[in-house]
């Protein structure tokens, strides 16, 4: 078979379970966790890839798969299909070695589909995770890295002092490059975080997996070893600055919170954009919504397919949903497929796909303006029964 | 058993709404377009070839339908052909649909003698199971299906093909071109005849300038005793477009809760061309009832009785009412709107006033800013 040779790749770390979104990733990969009304988390990546002219797009699946394989599909709804052109699931498989078996970190999973890579014989492969909401150009990260002759580059931004030591943080030279790179510190010496987006050289990056594979002390992990090390071998690294809307959308309240920042007149995070930063999802064959007389619809999204009789307020509304008379949605993201039944009240919650809240039960509380709020969740195909009730901050 | 599929575009018109596309592109309920409905019953079905003879006007149509992979009609073996007039007939005057079909013989020739074909209009919109239709059709040993809907005939409108049948369920009568009163039952423009059958009668006509299919074949041949037919009345909603007035009756008639569950049907999925719109937004100041509204629209004002499609966007203060308003049209600030129907990308300025009515709605064509 011939493969046409490419300038980029991109490799997309899929498999992560997402521990922290609890309910909603229990039978399905964060990746594939809905977003937006109509989206899931893996859309922002993969159409930024396809915005950024990269065509050829390798999906590292581990953890509970089969919804996300089957949403990715031939990748036909980002234009991933075409003759030059894929979105390829990487499942764990395989070999006759013993250097086979699940991927033990994220550069192991790179590592176990080297062949995959060579067969587009590329210059720079962008390694990036399912885990963002943002839209990205990542070709002017690769000029840039090019620009700079630089043997891997990591988008960077700034973050809260207090908030640096989840991240991998790091030290640039006026130049932008880097001197010091530090995974998770405990007490972080720069606010400068690193977003897990990564341009390598292919060579360079090839041979690193290798050797990383050989050392029985790593943890085959990119943040923890590989740019690490490649900085101690003296590579050049460079730091390339974004500072438009990215979020990391793993735990319950900042996945709420994203979805609430795409709500308003001048949302924080405008989804909307132009047809170069559109953002493409599988789109399932609903009809358009209807919204009844008895409703009143304020400051929300409302997806295709939705049947609105009772008050929405604040809040998503994705695909397929419906919202029965009397009922009340406020301040929530109600994932696809969600029946909210009459008389029932949601505030403050993720409602989890097909999930039904039956007659008069009650999802939620209401804050003023200083309480902590916490979220409540229901998991995919929950049922929350008549007149029952899901305190704030449970799940179910 | 092979089934082919014909889809007429229709090049028959609803005044400006379609001087510029075919009946079969006309959109229709927020994000679709005319054709979609029977390409959907076709797929449903599991027809696999589906020709649209379409004469002109038809790049809205080619763009709108592509290779067909929303249909799941992009296909190496059958899959969907565009049948425009490469060879035009001597005239380029419509004759009627067993001429536009000779014009096609091409098409006909790749199909197996055995096969059936389904035949059918865009104009009419119905959900309707094709599997059940082709079953009563082979069933019956008749010559030709013809599916029928009753209380369309009221005695006012033409139909194109109307009959008559008594309590036994014989056929007594068939009108064409006609005003029927209600005893009458309205073809739906949608047929089922063996291949070789239609192959036939399409060579047999055309030698003797015959092309009309209602006229000529069903009327025609029925009254000489030398067509067998096989009536199958549809249960379901069918909604007729033959003027403007039907039309804009009939895209309201979507915020009809039973309408929409039997269009839309559950079971059968209507496919449309896919624009990766955002999920519209309804903004702090918006009130909108009894609406159907489609992906990507912006809306800020008041909306009520309306149809709704993608990229719309209401402005603060404006009043929309009883209108029907196509992809990417803005309404500007305290606006107000009623009985209209804007068409793709009409711009309506801050304080304009349009009133039309039911009967005659007023329609700003494509671009226009008023």
């Amino acid at each position: 078979m011939f493969f046409q040779k490419k300038r980029c790749i991109a490799m997309l770390l899929a498999g992560g379970q997402g521990s922290r979104l609890k309910v909603l990733t229990e039978n399905t990969a964060k990746p594939a966790v809905p977003f937006g009304g109509k989206y899931r988390i893996i859309d922002f990546p993969l159409s930024n890839c396809v915005n950024s002219g990269i065509d050829t797009v390798g999906i590292l699946t581990q953890y509970q798969p089969l919804e996300l394989n089957e949403y990715i599909g031939n990748g036909q709804p980002w234009g991933l299909n075409k003759t030059h052109s894929c979105a390829q699931v990487l499942p764990p498989y395989e070999r006759h070695d013993k250097k086979s078996g699940w991927y033990k970190g994220t550069a192991n999973a790179i590592y176990q589909n080297i062949a995959f890579i060579e067969r587009y014989d590329p210059e720079y492969v962008v390694i990036l995770s399912g885990d963002h909401i943002y839209k990205m150009d990542y070709a002017a990260m690769v000029d840039y890295h090019e620009k700079h002759n630089a043997s891997c580059t990591l988008a960077v931004r700034s973050v809260p002092l207090k908030e640096a030591s989840r991240f991998g943080t790091l030290n640039t030279n006026p130049d932008g490059s880097i001197y010091e790179f530090e995974e998770k510190p405990k007490v972080p010496k720069s606010t400068n975080a690193s977003m897990g987006i990564y341009v390598f050289n292919w060579p360079v990056l090839r041979e690193a997996l290798i050797a990383d594979e050989d050392d029985e002390a790593s943890s085959n992990d990119f943040g923890k070893n590989i740019i690490p090390n490649l900085l101690s071998q003296g590579h050049k690294m460079m730091a390339y600055n974004f500072d438009g809307y990215w979020k990391d959308v793993g735990t319950i309240d900042s996945l709420w919170e994203a979805n609430m920042e795409l709500l308003g007149k001048n949302p924080a995070f405008d989804i909307r954009g132009d047809e170069h930063s559109k953002i493409y999802a599988r789109n399932s064959a609903l009809p358009s919504s209807y919204i009844d007389e008895a409703a009143k619809t304020v400051g929300c999204f409302i997806a295709e397919g939705s049947e609105i009789y009772g008050t929405v307020r604040n809040s998503i509304i994705s695909t397929g949903c419906s919202v029965g008379k009397d009922a009340l949605v406020e301040n929530s993201v109600v994932m696809p497929g969600v029946v909210i039944e009459s008389g029932a009240i949601v505030r403050h919650a993720i409602l989890g796909e097909n999930s039904r809240i039956c007659r008069n039960a009650v999802v939620g509380g209401a804050y003023s303006s200083k309480d902590k709020m916490t979220i409540s969740v229901t998991s995919k195909g929950a049922v929350l029964e008549e007149n029952a009730v899901l305190q704030p901050g449970e799940m179910l | 058993m092979n089934v082919t599929g014909i889809v007429f575009a229709n090049d028959a018109s609803l005044g400006s709404l379609t001087n510029s596309r075919t009946m079969a592109s006309l959109p229709y309920g927020g994000r679709y377009r005319l054709i979609d409905f029977h390409l959907s019953n076709m797929v449903a079905a599991g027809v696999r070839h589906v020709g649209i003879v379409s004469r002109h006007n038809y790049q809205s149509l080619i763009n709108h339908i592509g290779s067909g992979e929303e249909w799941g009609l992009e296909l190496e073996e059958g899959g969907l052909e565009f049948l425009t007039p490469y060879a035009l007939s001597a005239t380029d005057i419509y004759r009627g649909k067993l001429d536009a079909l000779s014009n096609v013989a091409e098409f006909f020739r790749n199909i197996p003698d055995d096969g059936y074909v389904i035949m059918a209009d865009s104009s009419v919109l119905c959900n309707i199971d094709f599997t059940d239709l082709l079953e009563s059709h082979i069933a019956s040993g008749k010559d030709i299906t013809v599916v029928t809907k009753d209380g369309i005939a009221d005695g006012k409108k033409v139909l194109d093909l109307a009959l008559k049948l008594d309590k036994k369920g014989e056929i007594v009568d068939i009108a064409v071109d006609y005003v029927a009163d209600a005893s009458y039952q309205a073809s739906m423009d949608i047929f089922v005849l063996g291949v070789s059958f239609l192959r036939n009668k399409i060579r047999e006509f055309i030698a003797r300038n015959l092309f009309h299919m209602d006229r000529d074949l069903v009327l025609g041949l029925w009254q000489k005793g030398q067509l067998s037919i096989n009536v199958y009345p549809f249960r379901g909603v069918a909604l007729y477009n033959d003027t403007v007035e039907e039309y804009f009756h009939n895209s309201l008639a979507l915020i009809d809760k039973e309408v929409r569950d039997d269009l839309f049907d559950h079971n059968h999925s209507v496919f449309t061309r896919v624009r990766d719109r955002v999920p519209s937004y309804y903004g702090e100041n918006c009130q909108v009832d009894n609406s159907i509204v489609a992906d990507g629209c912006i809306l800020e004002g008041e909306v009520k009785n309306s149809v709704l499609f993608r990229d719309v966007q209401i402005r603060e203060g404006a009043e929309v009412e009883n209108c029907v308003i196509m992809n990417d049209s803005v309404v500007g600030e305290g606006a107000q709107l009623r009985y209209v129907i804007l068409d793709k990308d009409v711009t309506v300025r801050a304080g304009a006033q349009l009133i039309g009515s039911a009967k005659n709605p007023i329609i700003l064509t494509r671009g226009e800013s008023v």
